[in-house]
């Protein structure tokens, strides 16, 4: 569905976008993640045609961005990351606007508008103006008028920033099912769940590139000590702490409180049991044991050196 | 094309439900010439304003003394003017129903530092509203005609350094305050009788046309504030991701500021026809034609502020004063014979000067044929704004912006 050969975007003298070489299948559910200014949103920009790109290509189901701008736009439908719509229209004037933009026909418009309330879950507030809604349903809102023209690819940058649970939650089960649907999603957040929960394959990127790509378990299992063990003792004994330094698998200990140790340990080794015993032999009092698997936090964090949110 | 069309309309859409707008955009021009149509001739049949008996106190204040002694006690006789010595005394008056209204005028009300007091009487909202409209906007034309005065000569100033030895700003400035004068002293016939036709354009006549070319004028700040609205909220963006070709979004939000000017000429014209008896001449179509041409000098201008101006803000303060500046010199708050003969000449760049003289000689029954350099100039205005415009904004496109 998309295809991008070492594309290649500067603002002045500022390389924004360092060579990106991307696949997302037809169908697929396709997270990009990466730190403010990673250059996310330029990437998206470049992908629907907003922003030239400086070299290399970008081709959407198998036409050039560059060379077929409008056939690739009817194909794309794009959730901004700001609130796109005109505040003093109601909902369904809202829609129904940006469907006849797409080229659909007057009451073809209307349906469709109909239809997408339904999807986004919003049918009684149609006709409600768009500056009376809370930030989740314009971001409702905002999804909606992505998905008039029944896109063949949706690409969302960051489409549930600042927004209640709830909201978050429907937006989330709206995305999945019509991702089920068949339709190829290329998803951008802050929030690891929502990425978890939507995307099988991810690309995580930093200051312009893409530092890895795959699914979330081939990225988790590249990850050097992602595993943690977390240990709740009554007190932190320094000979227990050596003894634990010296275990195989355990590539870092640290002693976060006066009654904790966290083991940085490979993974796929299991050595609870190993501890346990150990911990009975030096006498020290075990009060709880846990298993901290890796996931894209961590990933995340080993990665870029940043925690996603800052 | 028809998603021009498309942009048009939503902006017309957006436009009819903000009713600031609409005050600013219908009700002022209309109120502004009822109330210096009949303030500057006094004649007037039938019964368009309200009988009022307005209490007054004032401190000590020129402006204030002007407007209580010479605007409000004209040959207007559907007004009662009662000046009370203390604002205590004029509070028993409204409370005792004794005028109809009253207003206090305190002592910098010139300076605009401190606005006017209106105290309404229960029951009579309609005075108190009338009488706030009448008050705010002598305040706002004293204040207009001192600032753009005051700004005209600055950018003369300026126009000067192009090394035209007709103009020194000095002399043009004490000219002008000279014409002013003159005009102000002779008050009761304000208005020049153009000598073009064989009708005498009045007062209610000369200040529907002034004030339709000055407030089509604020279409252009409006439009190109709509585009940096777009700009600033996404929508633009939203708007090019979708398959719709550059010059059309362009077009459209043209097409839409073109409308909506020619729209409000024609509900203007209607209602100064229908409320206040205005006579636009013989031909209604030769004044919808000059507005439609005039509406598209004005759309042009739109795209030309919102090319050269950062942002909203900027969009808005230099719109506005090119509107105040492009009003003053186009003879909207002054009949041009009231200026010295330079800035007559001017005039002769500005469309709404053009617009202006357009409405008043159809008004006294002009030929189509002397229409056409108007017609042709307004066209020549907007085309040169939008070629002007859109090349700019292409450049800082290229430049790194959007
Ligand atoms: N129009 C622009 N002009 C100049 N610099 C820009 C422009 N758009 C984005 N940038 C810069 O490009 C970098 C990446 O921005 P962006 O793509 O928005 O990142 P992200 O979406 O990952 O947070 C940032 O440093 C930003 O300042
Ligand atoms: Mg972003």
């Amino acid at each position: 569905m998309l295809t991008m050969t070492n594309v290649k975007k500067r603002f002045g003298e500022q390389e924004v976008v360092k060579g990106i070489t991307l696949h997302v299948g037809k169908g697929e559910a396709f997270g990009l993640l990466g730190p403010n200014g990673a250059g996310k949103s330029t990437t998206i920009s470049m992908i629907c045609g907003l922003v030239p790109y400086d070299e290399g290509d970008i081709q959407v189901d198998g036409l050039s961005v560059s060379r077929s701008p409008y056939e690739i736009k009817k194909k794309i439908g794009v959730v901004p990351q700001d609130i796109a719509l005109y505040p003093t229209l109601s909902a369904l004037d809202n829609l129904v606007f940006w469907g006849k933009m797409y080229g659909l026909k007057g009451r073809e418009a209307k349906a469709r508008a109909l239809e997408v309330l339904e999807t986004v879950g919003l049918v009684e507030r149609g006709k409600d103006r768009i500056e009376t809604f809370s930030g989740g349903m314009k971001r409702r809102i905002n999804i909606g008028a992505a998905l008039l023209h029944r896109p063949e690819l949706l690409i969302m940058d960051e489409p549930t920033v600042g927004i209640d649970p709830q909201s978050r939650h429907h937006i989330l089960e709206t995305v999945k099912r019509l991702n089920e649907q068949g339709m190829t999603i290329i998803y951008t957040s802050h929030y690891m769940e929502e990425v978890e929960f939507l995307c099988k394959r991810i690309a995580i990127m930093d200051h312009g590139q893409v530092i890895a790509t795959g699914s979330t378990q081939e990225l988790c299992k590249r990850l050097a000590g992602g595993n943690q063990l977390l240990l709740d003792v009554e007190e932190v004994r320094p000979a227990f702490v050596e003894k634990l330094k010296q275990l195989d698998g355990v590539e870092k200990v640290m002693i976060p409180e006066a009654s904790e140790i966290h083991l940085y340990i490979k993974q796929d080794q299991d050595m609870m049991a190993s501890i346990v015993s150990m911990a009975a032999k030096e006498a020290v009092k075990l009060r709880q044991i846990k298993l901290k698997e890796a996931d894209l936090e961590t990933l995340f964090l080993q990665m870029t050196g940043r925690s996603l949110r800052d | 094309m028809k998603k021009m069309v498309l942009i048009a309309q939503k902006d017309i859409a957006i436009q009819l439900k903000d009713r600031k707008a609409f005050l600013l955009l219908l009700l002022m021009p209309f109120l502004l010439t009822a109330i210096l149509g009949f303030a500057l001739k006094g004649v007037m049949e039938g019964e368009s304003l309200p009988a009022t008996v307005i209490g007054v106190y004032m401190e000590e204040d020129p402006l204030a003394r002007e407007f209580v002694e010479n605007y409000l006690q004209q040959d207007l006789t559907m007004l009662t003017v009662k000046v009370a010595a203390t604002d205590v005394e004029l509070k028993d008056w409204v409370n005792q129903d004794e005028v109809d209204v009253g207003i206090i005028l305190p002592k910098e009300w010139g300076e605009q530092k401190t606005p006017a007091a209106i105290l309404a009487v229960s029951g009579k909202e309609s005075s108190a509203l009338f009488t706030q409209q009448l008050t705010d906007s002598f305040a706002q034309t004293a204040w207009t005609m001192s600032n753009s005065t005051e700004k005209i000569m600055t950018n003369l100033a300026v126009a000067a350094s192009y090394q035209d030895p007709a103009i020194q700003p000095g002399k043009v400035q004490a000219e002008l305050l000279n014409g002013m004068k003159e005009v102000v002293e002779r008050k009761g016939q304000y208005v020049e009788v153009a000598s073009i036709g064989e009708r005498e354009v009045s007062s209610m006549q000369y200040y529907a046309a002034a004030m339709a070319a000055m407030f089509l004028l604020f279409n252009a700040v409006r439009g190109g504030k709509s585009l940096h609205q777009e700009q600033h909220s996404a929508t633009l963006d939203r708007l090019r991701m979708t398959p719709t070709r550059v010059d059309f979004i362009l077009g459209g939000k043209f097409l839409g500021t073109w409308g909506l000017a020619f729209g409000q000429f024609i509900v203007f014209m209607a209602a100064t026809h229908f409320f206040l008896g205005v006579d636009w001449g013989e031909s209604a179509v030769q004044t919808l034609f000059i507005g439609l041409v005039y509406s598209f000098a004005v759309s042009g201008l739109a795209i030309l502020i919102a090319a050269f101006s950062a942002n909203e803000k900027t969009a808005d303060t230099a719109g506005g004063i090119m509107v105040q500046v492009l009003a003053l010199l186009g003879g909207s708050m002054l009949p041009l014979s009231a200026f010295p003969e330079v800035m007559r000449k001017v005039a002769l760049v500005l469309p709404n000067s053009w617009a202006l003289n357009s409405f008043t000689s159809i008004m006294n029954g002009a030929t189509w044929a002397s229409l056409g350099a108007a017609a042709l100039v307004l066209l020549a205005i907007g085309a040169a704004s939008i070629v002007i415009g859109s090349a700019r904004m292409r450049v800082s496109a290229l430049s790194g912006g959007k």
